[in-house]
């Protein structure tokens, strides 16, 4: 009885499935089925455009030297999978609500840190640069454009999990 | 003479207005999709869960189910079934917005159209409708006509 009730189910499911997919170039703006939809803060100029009030934007073209310099150190706050798949040289990763301990020594000691994340409302980044103020640096910045526009606008990047965060808190 | 199968008719008559109820609002959730579904493709990439190559079947293939059954759900033809694949997206709705939530992604939720923002309260209202739908199928008169003539019956 029950498998019967899954199988109505399932035949379902590959019947709206069918209907959708076969129906979706008769509707007025189809999916582009075939294509490639990323999400809308991946595209470039599409994240974080204005920090909140109090903390300090800085371009892409402008952080790059600082990470080429290593005169800056670079905060990564997305999730630690998208840390991991790819992120600025050289930076750590810290995301909004994680303990900042590890790194604070670190952080302190930089002539200036650069908080991005990928969000259209820099929510992330805002979060943890304010921590950071809260907690007396005085140059924290949030990158506009964020990851996405660092990628666009050829920022040496990197990937693997975060060896600083954990290991050695540098 | 005719009468309502299994429970009290009240009790039937809540279901039934339950059932059509979530039917209503699964077809409504479609059409809404409809007029814009690159959008709604738009707004499935922004969850981060599904590989983007295949955002737009997903998208296509998701509206198509909300339409059937939709449809089976106010017809009563196949509900039982329906309200299974019914629970099963409000399941898959509620892990992609709390997981969303969770991270911090800001997004528009993508459930009826326009802009709404997914939030905490979007979870609460797919939980209530999950709940409704599980009611839905694990109730055998489902699987019956709501009326049937009372023949053999006294």
């Amino acid at each position: 009885m029950i498998r019967s009730l899954f199988l109505r189910a399932g035949l379902l499911c590959v019947a709206g499935s069918a209907l959708g997919i076969a129906g979706n170039a008769l509707t007025p703006q189809p999916a582009p089925l075939g294509g490639r939809v990323v999400p809308a803060a991946d595209l470039p100029g599409a994240a974080c455009e204005e920090p909140r009030p109090g903390i300090a934007p800085i371009s892409v073209e402008a952080a790059k030297p600082l990470c080429l310099a290593c005169t800056a150190v670079f905060v990564d706050a997305r999730s630690a999978e998208e840390y991991a798949s790819g992120h600025v040289t050289g930076a750590v990763h810290l995301a909004p609500g994680e303990s900042m301990e590890p790194l604070l020594a670190r952080l302190r000691a930089a002539p200036a840190v650069i908080v991005y994340d990928r969000d259209r409302d820099c929510a992330a980044a805002n979060g943890v640069a304010a921590r950071l103020q809260a907690l007396g640096l005085r140059d924290v910045r949030v990158l506009t454009g964020a990851w996405p526009e660092w990628l666009a606008r050829g920022g040496p990047g990197e990937s693997g999990a975060c060896g600083a965060c954990a290991v050695d808190g540098r | 003479m005719r009468r309502l199968r299994g429970g009290r008719p009240v009790t039937r008559w809540l279901l039934v207005a339950t059932r059509i109820a979530l039917g209503a609002l699964f077809l409504w959730a479609a059409a809404t999709k409809l007029p814009d579904m690159k959008g709604f493709a738009q707004d499935v990439a922004n969850y981060r869960i599904v590989p983007a190559l295949l955002v737009p079947c997903v998208a296509a293939a998701v509206v198509g189910v909300e339409l059937l059954a939709g449809l089976a759900l106010i017809s009563g033809f196949m509900a039982r079934p329906a309200a299974v694949v019914v629970a099963g997206l409000l399941v898959a709705f509620i892990a992609f917005v709390a997981q969303a939530l969770l991270r911090g992604i800001d997004l528009r939720c993508g459930c009826f159209g326009g802009d709404e923002p997914a939030s905490w309260w979007t979870v609460a209202r797919d939980a209530a409708m999950l709940a409704a739908a599980i009611v839905m199928a694990r109730d055998p008169g489902q699987r019956q006509p709501l009326l049937e003539d009372q023949r053999g019956r006294t």
